[in-house]
C-alpha cells in the first residue's frame, strides 16, 4: 500500500516538475517535420488562407461571441481579401512559433509578443484558445497524412497556453 | 541598319520590365520559397538580412532598442527578425493576389507609421534582402525581378 502510494506520489512529482517531457526535443522535431510537408508547393498562401479561414470560421461558429472579435478583419466576408490577409497572419504566426520550437528563448520572446497582441484585444478569452486548440487538433490530421497526435498535442498546448497567458478571463 | 537598331531598342525596352509584373512576381515567389527555409536556417537567414542592414545604416539600430537591436543574437531580436520575415512572406506570397496584398501592406503600413523611418533605411533593407537571397540561391535568381518586387512591397509599407 505504502509502496503504491509512493509510486503514485513519485509519478505526480515527476510530471509536475518536469516540463521538459512536454514537447521534448523529439516531439518538436516530429512536429516541425510533419508541418513542413504542407509547404512543399509554391502556392503556400492558398493553403494558409484556406486552412486559416476554416479554423477561424469554425471557431466563430462554435463560440458565436468570437465573430464580433474579428469584425475589424471582416469575418462577415470570409472569402474577402481582408479576412484572407488575416488568415495568413494567424497561420504565419503559428508557422513562426513551430519553426522556433528548437530555440526556446527566441520562442519565448515571440510568444510573449503574441500574448501582448492578444492582451490588448478586449473580449479575447482563454476559453477561445482552448477551443481553437481542439479545432486545430481536429483539423491537422485531415491535411497531414503523417500526424503524431501526442507530439502535436504537447507542443500546441505549450504554444497556445503562452499566447493566452496575459488574458484575464 | 537603322531599322534593326530601332527594333533592337524596342525589344530591349520591352524586356526590361520596370515594375513588379505578373511574371516577375511568380519568379520572386518561387525563389523566395527556396531561400526562406525553415527552423535554424530561417533564423540565420533573418539575422543575416538584419546584420547587412545595420552594416549599411548603423544609425538604424536605434529604432530597434525595444527588441535589443544592439545584439542581433538576442532572443528578443531573433523573434523580431522572424516576425519581419513572416510579414514579408505574406507580402511575397500574395504578389499574385493584389487585393489580399493590399490588405496586408495596409496592415504593415499602419504598424510602421509614426516610427519615423527614413527612406534610406528601406533602401538598405532591400539591398540586404537582395544580397542574402543571392548568397543563399547562388546562380538561380533574378536580381531585377527582386529589386522591383521588394520595392513594390516597401512602397506599400511606406505609404508613398
Amino acid at each position: 500500500m505504502l509502496r503504491q502510494l509512493l509510486v503514485i506520489v513519485g509519478l505526480a512529482v515527476c510530471c509536475l516538475a518536469s516540463d521538459e517531457h512536454c514537447c521534448s526535443e523529439e516531439d518538436h522535431r516530429i512536429v516541425q517535420h510533419q508541418w513542413d510537408v504542407l509547404w512543399r508547393d509554391t502556392e503556400s498562401s492558398k493553403i494558409k488562407i484556406g486552412f486559416g479561414r476554416l479554423l477561424l470560421t469554425k471557431l466563430a461558429k462554435e463560440i458565436p461571441e468570437v465573430a464580433d472579435l474579428f469584425k475589424r478583419v471582416d469575418i462577415e466576408h470570409p472569402e474577402g481579401p481582408k479576412f484572407a490577409a488575416h488568415s495568413l497572419r494567424i497561420l504565419n504566426a503559428l508557422d513562426m512559433t513551430i519553426n522556433l520550437l528548437d530555440d526556446p528563448p527566441a520562442l519565448a520572446a515571440a510568444l510573449d509578443h503574441l500574448a501582448h497582441q492578444h492582451e490588448v484585444r478586449e473580449g479575447v478569452k482563454k476559453a477561445h484558445f482552448k477551443k481553437f486548440g481542439e479545432i486545430l487538433a481536429g483539423g491537422l490530421p485531415r491535411v497531414l497524412d503523417d500526424y503524431d497526435a501526442l507530439a502535436w498535442k504537447s507542443c500546441l498546448k505549450g504554444i497556445l497556453t503562452k499566447i493566452a497567458s496575459k488574458l484575464n478571463a | 541598319m537603322k531599322i534593326v537598331l530601332v527594333l533592337l531598342a524596342l525589344v530591349a525596352a520591352a524586356m526590361a520590365d520596370h515594375h513588379c509584373g505578373t511574371l516577375a512576381g511568380l519568379k520572386v515567389k518561387s525563389e523566395w520559397g527556396r531561400a526562406y527555409g525553415s527552423g535554424h536556417d530561417r533564423e540565420a537567414f533573418a539575422q543575416a538580412i538584419w546584420r547587412a542592414t545595420f552594416a549599411q545604416a548603423p544609425e538604424s539600430r536605434d529604432l530597434f532598442k525595444r527588441v535589443h537591436g544592439e545584439d542581433t543574437s538576442h532572443p528578443e531580436f531573433i523573434a523580431h527578425a522572424e516576425r519581419v520575415l513572416g510579414g514579408l512572406d505574406i507580402a511575397i506570397n500574395t504578389l499574385d493576389q493584389p487585393e489580399t496584398l493590399k490588405e496586408e501592406l495596409d496592415h504593415l503600413q499602419h504598424q510602421h507609421e509614426g516610427r519615423k523611418i527614413p527612406d534610406n533605411y528601406f533602401d538598405a533593407f532591400k539591398t540586404s534582402i537582395l544580397h542574402v537571397v543571392a548568397a543563399k540561391l547562388g546562380r538561380c535568381w533574378d536580381r531585377e525581378a527582386w529589386d522591383h518586387c521588394i520595392e513594390h512591397i516597401e512602397k506599400g509599407i511606406q505609404g508613398h
